[in-house]
């Protein structure tokens, strides 16, 4: 079936004309973007760092703030999730300005495996230096360290200089690897995750008891969504 | 009238990737994935334009492309063959994305462009081939 020469023009032109829109699409989406892959790292309503955010609130394990205090939410992590990064760097710091520090909630970590077999190894060494009570710290400076997901970027090296960043005795981390303490805190989130139905990270799970445990429902991960989410629950 | 359907079907597959895509970024979930990558491409910079996830931006190309074919006559079939090739060229840009700065791979992605391939071809051949008003 011979092709008029009009239809030709006409492919030729949407060839012309496609290339161009996608070229202005492309220098839009490159120059317009924030860089890196936490574009929304600036949200925080605090100026500190997680690590730093942590200063002077108690830390016993794989729980952080005071024993005593009335809500517990347990935050379920992956350290190669990106998301979980995003909460850690974004919100975390408010977290505990605002309910951490005054007594109001108490954190308890729970890093269960999500996305692959090198989040194990990088579970070990948060486990491990929960054993230092810098469970949290060794959370924020491995996020700090966060390459693509399955790379095996979660090396020696990176738990060693972590730790170190952490404030813990990397050596000694190291060492806790395999022992008792970290492997039970390691199936208390693997068993909690089963008890709460938690299909994917990050997950929060809210208890005032005696009322039973409930899945925190966020619009976003940034502290403004994070808190009108849970100020409700702490009526 | 059988090229405008198959252009609508295979559209249909690739509305449903962009629809899922899109309802993930914006429910904060982890996409189902084999392949490994999907959350660190989700979450990279090249996943939004501007502000608005590439996967809406994705939706919207589809549902106007399957629109088109609602219609007849060579305008609408070079409306589509117009987004056809804009969804290849970003399509082909977000995969060397993926290769090259990212360092991931989505299967989402690639079976976007796998499917927005097909839809490319199709609406080439729709142009090519759409009757006259007057046939």
């Amino acid at each position: 079936v011979p092709v008029d020469r009009k239809r030709l023009y006409l492919l030729g032109g949407a060839l012309l004309g496609a290339g161009i829109v996608a070229a202005i699409l492309i220098v839009v989406g490159t120059g317009g973007g924030s860089s890196g892959t936490t574009t929304s790292a600036g949200t925080a309503t605090t100026t500190a760092t997680p690590t730093a955010s942590l200063a002077g609130i108690p830390q016993t394990g794989d729980t952080l703030g005071r024993a005593a205090a009335p809500v517990t939410i347990q935050v379920f992590e992956d350290p190669q999730c990106p998301y979980c990064k995003e909460w850690n760097v974004d919100t975390l710091p408010s977290v505990v300005a605002n309910y951490v520090r005054p007594g109001k909630i108490k954190l308890v970590y729970r890093g269960i495996n999500i996305v692959g077999p090198n989040s194990e190894y990088g579970l070990r060494a948060i486990y491990a230096a929960g054993l230092q009570s810098r469970l949290w710290q060794m959370v924020d400076q491995l996020y700090a360290r966060q390459g693509a997901e399955n790379s095996g970027w979660i090396t020696d090296a990176v738990i060693q200089s972590a730790a170190t960043a952490a404030g813990a005795n990397p050596n000694s981390l190291m060492g806790a690897f395999p022992t008792a303490p970290v492997t039970k805190m390691w199936r208390n989130a693997e068993n909690a995750a089963t008890a709460n139905a938690v299909r994917g990270t990050p997950t929060f799970v809210v208890q005032r008891a005696p009322a039973l445990p409930t899945q925190l429902q966020l619009s976003a991960l940034d502290p403004a969504s994070f808190a009108a989410a849970l100020d409700p629950l702490l009526q | 009238v059988r090229l405008r359907a198959s252009i609508a079907a295979a559209a249909v597959i690739g509305a449903g990737i962009a629809a899922y895509l899109t309802y993930v970024h914006y429910a904060h979930i982890a996409p189902i994935c084999v392949t490994g990558g999907c959350e660190t491409v989700q979450k990279s910079k090249y996943a939004e334009l501007v502000g608005v996830p590439v996967a809406l931006l994705g939706l919207f190309a589809y549902v106007a492309i399957i629109a088109t074919t609602a219609v007849r006559g060579i305008e609408a079939a070079f409306a589509a063959v117009l987004l056809a090739f804009v969804g290849v060229a970003f399509s082909g840009y977000l995969l060397w994305a993926q290769l090259a700065p990212i360092g991931a791979i989505c299967q989402w992605c690639l079976g976007n462009d796998l499917v927005i391939s097909v839809v490319a071809v199709l609406c080439v051949a729709r142009l090519l081939t759409e009757p006259k008003p007057s046939e």
